[in-house]
């Protein structure tokens, strides 16, 4: 039988060389030979997705590559994730997320989205196109810790700070994170977002930063 | 010497001949607001009705006293008259273009019907060319299509047609020479029509998304099909984003001119394609025309366009429709006096 570091190799491989039955097999394996699961989606698949970004910005792997790796990804985590045991003290995160108003741009939201589903959150996902309103009534609907939004046109980000405004009139605990390759930090804070990240590979630790500076805030530490 | 018609200057650019100075015009969407405005219609309608679509394209141009024309403004004409649908976002604030909102989903399920040609806004896309031939015969008309791979991604969901490059080889080909037939017989139907150009837009194909390697399989050989059958009016290769990369390749392709957006290191293109080719660019519409307040800026940037070797200052993608008018002054000003000058492949009379 194969030791958990082939197969977290196996899964890392899989998910590189977008081979999704592979990847299916590999998590099979890993679930079989008693291995964590959650140490199979991180050390293995997500392992594997840091590659391929890598890959990505050196220019070896294009768009379709990319594509092709989540797919992979996807294939695994299907078999791994319901055997994730959930701690019952932790609250499992939650976000909604989609591209705003008129920007049929999804390829970035969709990888965003690919991080948030890989580190075990509740993901609702929107799509393309959403109507402004949706991301409103959506959010106070499931009462997701995060409102995620993707804009890839200057313009079409404008309708990002109606939502914001929006929701935190209804809402105003809900945290928002922006994205998409107009927007920066600046405009992020601007608008009045929470946070911000610039890449998938970032979005999922500034969202766990985000909630925990609520945390805090809530429990009194910050002012 | 009696002046040239915006028409005539265009004309000759394309022939590189000698010019009394740049001509200032695109083959990008070229509407602005303060044309819509005059019109008194709301964006949504200027996408539907012919007579508003072809007065706001001739009320921009001679708002800013610029050579050229080009309609329609949205992308979504080809793909809605395929029965993909369109959502013309009638009741958003602000300017939102139409977009397609039913993509086919799979390979299998793609139809081409093959009537497309009088679906939809087809029809009334050459209505509004009538319209400006008859009410503007002194400016220069554009029209444009959507290169293969973009139009595409217009008809089925992007993402599948990318994966689609790798892992169905052969049956992506096929759909996207059955593609590639539909751009040529548009850019046939656009020749007959009369207009002064055609721009081939294949703005979603540059090396953000795809690798040069694909590019040179997958959407050079189609594209310069189209190339090849657009014979009796020129024709422009224009492609957005990163294009450093494949602009040998683009120049393969065997258009007219080439046009590029603000990605491209123009200063070096010329070095790689010498002089004699066309280049049209390459200044970022949105930053330039929307959101710099300083005209001296604007000015930089046009001019710069201009020393890199630009034979015609193109934006790199559409106006965006809210543009500062006095930036658009700026713009159209500095093409017209700077654009005295000779440029690499067009020689000043
Ligand atoms: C692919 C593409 C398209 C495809 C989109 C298909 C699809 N399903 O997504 C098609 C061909 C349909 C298209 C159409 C248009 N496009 Co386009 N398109 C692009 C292109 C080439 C690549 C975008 C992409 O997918 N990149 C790859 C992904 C992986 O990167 P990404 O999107 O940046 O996402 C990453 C980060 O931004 C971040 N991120 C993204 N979202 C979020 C969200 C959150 C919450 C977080 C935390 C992070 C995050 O993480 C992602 C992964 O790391 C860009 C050029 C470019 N270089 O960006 C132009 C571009 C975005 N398009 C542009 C334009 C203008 C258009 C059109 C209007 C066409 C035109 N007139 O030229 C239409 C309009 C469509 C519409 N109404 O929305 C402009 C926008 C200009 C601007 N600043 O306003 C660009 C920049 C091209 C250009 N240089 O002009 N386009």
């Amino acid at each position: 039988m194969a030791t958990h570091e082939e197969i977290l190799a196996k899964l890392k491989e899989a998910v590189v060389e977008y081979e999704e039955d592979d990847c299916a097999e590999a998590a099979q394996e890993a679930l079989d030979a008693g291995m964590d699961p959650m140490v199979a989606v991180m050390d293995g698949l997500a392992a594997g997705m840091e590659k391929v970004g890598v890959l990505f910005d050196t220019n070896e792997y294009f768009v379709p590559e990319v594509l092709m790796c989540a797919d992979a990804l996807y294939k695994g985590l299907d078999i791994l994730r319901p055997h994730i045991k959930l701690d019952a003290d932790v609250p499992k995160a939650s976000v909604v997320i989609g591209s705003v108003q008129g920007d049929v741009h999804d390829i970035g939201k969709n990888l965003v989205k690919m991080m948030f589903d890989v580190a075990g959150w509740d993901v609702h996902d929107l799509g393309r196109d959403v109507p402004l309103e949706t991301f409103v009534e959506k959010q106070l609907d499931v009462k997701s810790d995060v409102l995620a939004m993707s804009a890839m046109m200057t313009t079409t980000m404008m309708g990002m700070k109606k939502v914001i405004a929006m929701v935190k009139e209804k809402n105003p605990d809900c945290l928002i994170m922006l994205g998409g390759a107009p927007v920066t930090r600046d405009v992020a804070n601007l608008f009045g977002a929470d946070g911000y990240a610039e890449s998938a590979g970032n979005a999922v630790s500034e969202g766990i930063k985000m909630i925990g500076r609520l945390r805090e805030y809530q429990k009194g530490d910050i002012k | 010497m009696s002046e040239f018609t915006g028409k005539q200057r265009v004309q000759k650019l394309f022939k590189r001949e000698p010019l009394d100075r740049m001509p200032c015009f695109s083959g990008q969407g070229t509407v602005v607001i303060q044309a819509i405005e005059k019109m008194g219609a709301p964006f949504a309608k200027i996408h539907t009705d012919a007579k508003l679509m072809a007065e706001s394209a001739i009320t921009s141009a001679r708002l800013f006293n610029m050579d050229g024309v080009v309609v329609p403004y949205d992308m979504a004409t080809v793909a809605e008259a395929m029965g993909r649908g369109i959502s013309l976002y009638e009741n958003a604030e602000g300017i939102i273009y139409p977009t397609v909102p039913d993509k086919w989903k799979t390979l299998e399920e793609i139809d081409i019907p093959k009537d497309y040609m009088t679906q939809g806004r087809l029809p009334l896309v050459d209505e509004a060319f009538k319209i400006i031939k008859k009410e503007a015969p002194d400016l220069a008309v554009g029209a444009w299509v959507l290169g293969p791979f973009t139009l595409a991604g217009q008809i089925m969901e992007l993402d599948i047609l990318l994966k689609g490059l790798k892992k169905k080889k052969d049956e992506i080909a096929v759909f996207l020479d059955q593609v590639t037939q539909v751009t040529i017989d548009l850019c046939k139907h656009y020749q007959e029509l009369g207009v002064d150009f055609i721009s081939v837009r294949e703005m979603g194909s540059g090396t953000d998304l795809l690798s040069p390697r694909m590019w040179k399989t997958l959407i050079g050989p189609n594209l310069k099909k189209v190339f090849d059958s657009i014979t009796d009016v020129p024709c422009v290769n224009h492609i957005c984003g990163s294009t450093d990369m494949i602009i040998e390749m683009m120049h393969e392709c065997g258009a007219d001119a080439l046009s590029v957006d603000q990605k491209n290191n123009v200063a070096e293109t010329r070095k790689k394609l010498g002089n004699d080719v066309l280049i049209f660019g390459n200044f970022d519409p949105y930053n330039t025309l929307t959101q710099l307040e300083d005209q001296a800026q604007v000015e930089a940037i046009i001019k710069k366009c201009i020393d890199d070797g630009q034979d015609a200052v193109w934006p790199g993608c559409d106006i965006w429709p809210d543009v500062r008018p006095e930036n658009m002054e700026t713009y159209t000003k500095t093409v017209r006096e700077y654009g005295k000058k000779p440029s690499p492949a067009v020689g000043r009379l």
